[in-house]
């Protein structure tokens, strides 16, 4: 389907309704893209006197450092860890609200809540929650024989922002699963319990495979998540520690441009960033907005 | 093969009845159409006996087996969807092997019984294709097909021809007859369709409101209808239902006592003297409607204003606004009760 094409009587008017959403974009998003691939490209004095172009160095650097290319290793763990939780927790919940009728808009609206929890807000809940000292969850896990310490266990740090993380990511795949549920045509899980499906395999050879084109979308969704909206979380949490346990990419240009005030490396760590999320866009772009073909 | 009985079957929906205890039985190799208008619980009654609705009370026996709370699965039944349900990220052939997988069909009995509905439906050459490269009538056999394969007690049709065009439709009705015929599989078949109902049925149950109003062979149904219902709903255009007040000097003296209007069916009407003794009415002509090899005359009745329609073969010429004398046979009349909603000459219900 093709939209309708307006036409303007004046030639000038269509580019000046543009112009603010160009001046947006232009000032905000495409001007400190060039100054960050500009720099990235070159080393700054650490006073600031002096800044020397230095080609490739930056990279070439990041990628024989050792705690880059650790972090790189558990950005990946992080955002397959947080995906695949928060992507099989909310298809699981929004499959069992899908089951009830009546009460469904008060589930629904109950399980939204958390997405409207700002990141860092939702890292200090979950500071406190699981705070070795006064938090409730080590005093119980202590009960069941589990030594919680986040801050000194990097594996305990690293399941404990995947679960932050997923918490807080649940809620956004939770609405998309509900909708794509919601349009599986009943008469056809109709048909499938009469061909003798049995409520398990219905799921998996029916509903599952027509609501692939919804996963696959929320896969590319929370993988973007997962890598580079959680810094807010990591911030609060664990701060990238302990020793660099839970340091994911994102989080990594912080410390090293902001903290380190090594503006070079950081600068080309989120160049590495942006051509991972612009692929990460294009397979969305290509693959999503076409469609699965069933 | 095998019979249906359904005892005294009731559905709620919280304080709504849907259907409000409904007897039927089911002969072996019968098809069977519910017909009425919608609302009506036709096919509420019929995704009872699937299993898809739960049953309030009452009882549904599937060839003898009390089958009220068996799963769709167990009830050894197929069913063809509205909107064919067709399972649109499998091919035709998966579609067709799906039920029997399920049941763990050994892998040459699948393929035997795939290849024998592919050719009873002739969709061979669309085995592999996906549902949604397929035309509606495609569509349709490919969801008869699935029915078909699973060699099933009995056939469920819920509305299956409402979602094709009127040429598609007729041609698809009689492909659906000569199934039932050759395979002999008792089948219940909902339509509102009252035309389809007609051709298909062994026999029609005329359903409304939740009830039964009368379950008998299409031309028994049409010729006796039991009720003003009835008699109102099966047959276009429909029966002309006019109260004994309406006609001025006519003798009604041979019907029933209790008689206080009368069903005269529109080709029953006539604009000439039959031989034998008749009814008579004085009319005036309203609007003529040629539709073909017969029309339709509309007429008012002098002195009631009360509408009737006449069915008239040919294309008689009459002027809008003419005074007519109409005659009808005396045996032509259907009396009913408008209180009971009845017929009055029914020795059963009188």
């Amino acid at each position: 389907m093709q939209a309708k094409r307006t036409t303007f009587p004046n030639k000038f008017l269509p580019y000046w309704l543009l112009v603010p959403q160009l001046a947006v974009t232009l000032i905000f998003f495409i001007w400190p893209a060039v100054q960050a691939l500009k720099s990235s490209f070159e080393r700054e004095d650490p006073f600031g006197f002096k800044t020397t172009f230095v080609w490739f160095e930056n990279y070439r650097r990041l990628l024989v450092d050792p705690m880059y290319v650790g972090s790189l290793g558990r950005t990946a763990v992080f955002a397959f860890s947080v995906t695949a939780l928060s992507m099989s927790l909310s298809l699981i919940l929004a499959v069992a609200v899908n089951r009830v009728l009546r009460s469904n808009r008060a589930y629904t609206t109950l399980l939204v809540w958390p997405y409207a929890v700002a990141p860092v807000v939702v890292g200090i809940l979950w500071w406190f929650m699981f705070n070795p000292t006064i938090g409730i969850a080590p005093y119980l896990l202590r009960g069941m024989g589990i030594a919680w310490n986040h801050r000194v266990d990097g594996n305990q740090a690293m399941i404990f922002v995947v679960m932050a993380a997923s918490w807080k990511q649940i809620s956004y795949n939770f609405l998309f699963f509900v909708a794509g549920l919601q349009s599986v045509p009943q008469s056809q899980i109709e048909a499938a319990a009469i061909d003798g499906a049995g409520p398990f395999k219905r799921f998996w050879t029916i509903v599952f495979p027509l609501l692939a084109p919804t996963t696959f979308f929320l896969l590319i969704v929370n993988i973007n998540y997962a890598m580079f909206d959680t810094f807010g979380i990591i911030d609060a949490t664990t701060q990238g520690g302990p020793a660099q346990a839970t340091n994911i990419l994102v989080y990594k240009v912080y410390t090293d441009g902001f903290l380190g005030l090594n503006i070079g490396s950081s600068s080309a760590q989120s160049v590495i960033l942006m051509i991972i999320v612009i692929a990460l866009t294009a397979i969305q772009f290509r693959y999503v907005e076409r469609r699965i073909q069933y | 093969m095998a019979t249906i009985n359904i005892v005294d079957l009731q559905k709620n929906y919280g304080p709504v009845p849907a259907v409000k205890g409904i007897n039927l039985s089911v002969e072996d190799g019968e098809l069977i159409v519910l017909v009425g208008p919608s609302g009506c619980g036709k096919s509420t009654l019929l995704r009872m006996v699937a299993g898809l609705e739960s049953v309030t009370s009452g009882r549904i026996e599937i060839a003898g087996r009390d089958v009220v709370k068996a799963e769709p699965a167990e009830r050894d039944i197929a069913m063809v969807f509205q909107n064919y349900a067709l399972y649109p990220h499998m091919t035709v052939r998966g579609n067709l092997e799906y039920g029997l997988k399920n049941r763990g069909t050994p892998r040459a009995e699948i393929d035997r019984r795939v290849q024998e509905a592919a050719d009873i439906l002739e969709i061979g050459p669309l085995l592999d294709r996906k549902p949604r490269q397929l035309s509606g009538g495609q569509r349709q056999r490919v969801a008869m097909g699935r029915a078909i394969v699973r060699e099933p007690a009995a056939f469920l049709f819920d509305e299956p021809l409402s979602n094709l065009d009127a040429k598609l439709r007729v041609q698809m009705r009689v492909e659906i007859r000569k199934l039932q015929r050759r395979l002999k599989t008792t089948s219940l078949y909902v339509t509102h369709d009252q035309l389809e109902a007609m051709t298909l049925a062994d026999r029609l149950v005329v359903m409304n409101g939740g009830l039964v109003e009368q379950i008998g062979t299409p031309t028994d149904v049409y010729d006796r209808p039991a009720t003003l219902f009835v008699a109102g709903f099966i047959g276009s255009p429909p029966m002309n239902l006019v109260p004994l007040s309406a006609f001025s000097g006519a003798d009604f003296s041979a019907l029933p006592p209790n008689t206080d209007i009368v069903g005269i069916r529109p080709d029953a009407l006539l604009l000439e003297r039959p031989e034998g003794p008749s009814v008579t009415v004085e009319a005036i002509a309203e609007l003529l409607e040629p539709i073909g090899g017969e029309s339709h005359l509309h007429v008012k009745l002098t002195g009631s204003n009360q509408s009737v329609v006449l069915s008239i073969q040919g294309r008689p010429h009459v002027d809008e606004g003419a005074a007519l004398t109409i005659f009808a046979r005396p045996a032509d009349l259907h009396p009913f009760n408008s209180a009971t909603g009845r017929r009055t000459d029914d020795p059963a219900t009188a």
